[in-house]
């Protein structure tokens, strides 16, 4: 794992207009950064990324198994008891997911460690799968990385075959799928989702969060009133079944991506219980729920919510101190601990692995550098390649 | 190779005009399907007895039809919020009062019967849909045989009658939306904190 700088393509930004990615600037800051890419072995993306994703996954699932049948467990989940029912039946019946990201701490030697699973609502997906797919093939082409240079990103190609498996399981059903209003992140993350699922032949349309109705049946509606079967939601559960409409989620007989089950993959609460079921697994940090009183830390621990968004709410502690926080409106439902695993560094930046599944296979990766040891949202983006 | 081997171009390309594709015409395959002339001949039963009779050997074929179009029925008849608003279009003798698990209520018109048409190879295999009729003299339905789209088959005593397939299609389920917004103001609440810092569009809602 190494960090290379490399020229960027000279006309990327008008190429990005011309692909619609109007998201490479935000908050004043680059977000897409190409400058530099990161480097890869083969046997690093197969040995310690690729089947420690897959294996994550497989322990998740098995997780979410025990949670479903332990009221105890859905407590320390923060899952509102009226929506029990909801999740247990939704795993029950199998209910299929689209996409996860894991996001690893990394160094290019020994295990990843998983930090948290974004199973529910990940985004930088269209960057992953297409924009740094792009920027490879025009740096091959113009000689600027060596013949055979690869990159572990079947993000696309899998996602296409996964909305084909999807529309055989739900016959002439329109997908909608639906973000919220003023993120053109997410509005550009979910119309490459509408692409993918176009390519795979699914009738699609689009709809705000905010604009979603109920009609007199009970079914959710989209702003011509058509009712909505299928949904693709870029947004949370942990939101979801707290707002007004939460009380019509199980009669609507809407299918949902990610499905109810996935606000127990998300969910921060999964992080202590993974140590549990699998104590000291390689690629498990000690986790402990916060009044746990059996939580023991050579070192360092990261305080999380149970419930955040994008490194917010996250601190650092040290001999019962903080030191390092990050601010937000979160927390209200309790923290986890989490043992301290430093990132790498490089070039003064740390540097998160995101390691991406469709359904449980891994297929994909991407690297976000942020200047804090807390992820946040105004982290870079950088591609990778898999070198020859 | 460990990334996608090939990404059609093409598609992923947003800017409009340059390679805007139309859409591919929705009827190809013309010559083979006939597309557009598709009348067949058809029965309307005023119930299922009638069916039965007039196909002995067919009479479970008859049931599904029957329970089909009953059920489409309910899916897709007009509904009215006062029994007055129902009656006028339908009659006093076929409006029925409905309440859902929520506690709403709404007036529709009764199936009057079920047109069934079977294919000319198959005869196990059939199209079935709801009819419906008004007892008002001022109605346009009235005496008359309609289909929830509101298209007319003529004389309510007709039995035999011709239809293309499109009275089969699936019909939307009636609609009407009552309550928006009841999503996102978690988002919109969370989305308060920080943003004096984000001003040109706030945060993504993944993560």
């Amino acid at each position: 794992m190494r960090r290379l700088s490399i020229a960027a393509r000279p006309h990327w930004k008008a190429k990005a207009r011309e692909f619609g990615f109007n998201f490479h600037t935000m908050h004043g800051e680059p977000y897409w950064r190409e400058d530099a890419y990161y480097s890869f072995t083969l046997a690093q993306i197969e040995n310690d990324i690729e089947a420690a994703t897959v294996e994550l996954h497989q322990m998740c699932l098995e997780a979410v198994a025990q949670v479903v049948k332990s009221e105890a467990l859905l407590k320390r989940f923060c899952i509102p008891p009226t929506y029990w029912d909801l999740i247990a039946e939704s795993w029950r019946k199998h209910d299929p997911s689209l996409y996860s990201r894991l996001d690893l701490a990394y160094t290019g030697s020994g295990p990843a460690k998983l930090l948290e699973n974004n199973a529910d609502t990940p985004t930088s997906l269209y960057e992953t799968g297409f924009w740094q797919w792009l920027w490879l093939e025009d740096q091959l082409q113009a000689g600027l990385l060596p013949a055979g240079t690869d990159q572990f990103n079947l993000l696309q190609e899998k996602l296409v075959e996964r909305f084909q498996q999807l529309k055989y399981r739900f016959p002439n059903s329109i997908l909608h799928l639906s973000c919220c209003q003023d993120s053109a992140e997410d509005r550009g993350t979910v119309q490459y989702l509408a692409d993918c699922a176009t390519a795979a032949g699914i009738a699609n349309e689009f709809v705000y969060i905010e604009d979603i109705g109920i009609n007199e049946r009970g079914k959710f509606t989209d702003l011509t009133d058509a009712p909505i079967n299928w949904l693709f939601k870029l947004y949370p559960w942990e939101f979801m079944l707290r707002e007004p409409f939460a009380d019509h989620i199980a009669a609507s007989d809407t299918q949902w991506l990610e499905p109810p089950w996935k606000a127990l993959v998300s969910n921060k609460a999964i992080l202590p219980l993974l140590w549990s079921l699998y104590p000291n697994h390689p690629n498990l940090l000690p986790t402990y729920f916060e009044d746990d009183t059996s939580a023991q830390f050579s070192g360092k621990y990261v305080k999380k919510p149970i419930f955040a968004r994008e490194g917010a709410n996250v601190s650092i502690w040290q001999n019962n101190q903080p030191i390092l926080t990050s601010s937000g409106p979160y927390g209200d439902e309790g923290f986890i601990l989490q043992g301290y695993t430093p990132l790498p560094e490089f070039n003064g930046r740390h540097t998160l692995v995101g390691s991406w599944l469709i359904d449980g296979e891994a297929c994909g990766l991407s690297i976000r550098e942020d200047s804090s040891p807390i992820t946040q949202n105004l982290s870079a983006y950088l591609p990778h390649v898999i070198e020859p | 190779m460990k990334r996608s081997r090939s990404i059609n171009l093409l598609r992923m390309r947003k800017v409009s005009g340059v390679f805007a594709l139309k859409p591919l015409a929705l009827c190809v395959a013309l010559v083979f399907t006939g597309c557009g002339s598709n009348e067949q001949e058809a029965d309307i039963f005023k119930n299922l007895e009638e069916c039965k009779t007039t196909y002995p050997d067919l009479t479970a074929q008859c049931e599904m039809a029957f329970n089909e179009a009953l059920k489409k029925a309910e899916d897709t008849a007009p509904r009215y919020k006062t029994v007055d608003d129902c009656i006028v279009d339908f009659g006093p003798d076929r409006c029925t009062s409905h309440r859902s698990s929520d506690g709403t209520s709404w007036f529709m018109p009764a199936m009057a019967g079920f047109m069934l048409a079977r294919m000319l190879d198959d005869n196990r295999r059939y199209s079935t849909a709801p009819m419906f009729t008004s007892s008002i003299n001022s109605s346009p339905y009235y005496n008359r045989w309609t289909t929830v789209d509101g298209n007319s088959y003529g004389d309510y005593r007709n039995r035999q009658v011709r239809t293309n397939s499109d009275a089969f299609r699936p019909q939307p389920r009636v609609t009407k939306t009552i309550e928006r917004g009841g999503f996102g103001s978690k988002a919109a609440a969370a989305s308060g904190w920080g943003s004096s810092t984000k001003s040109t569009s706030r945060s993504s809602w993944g993560g």
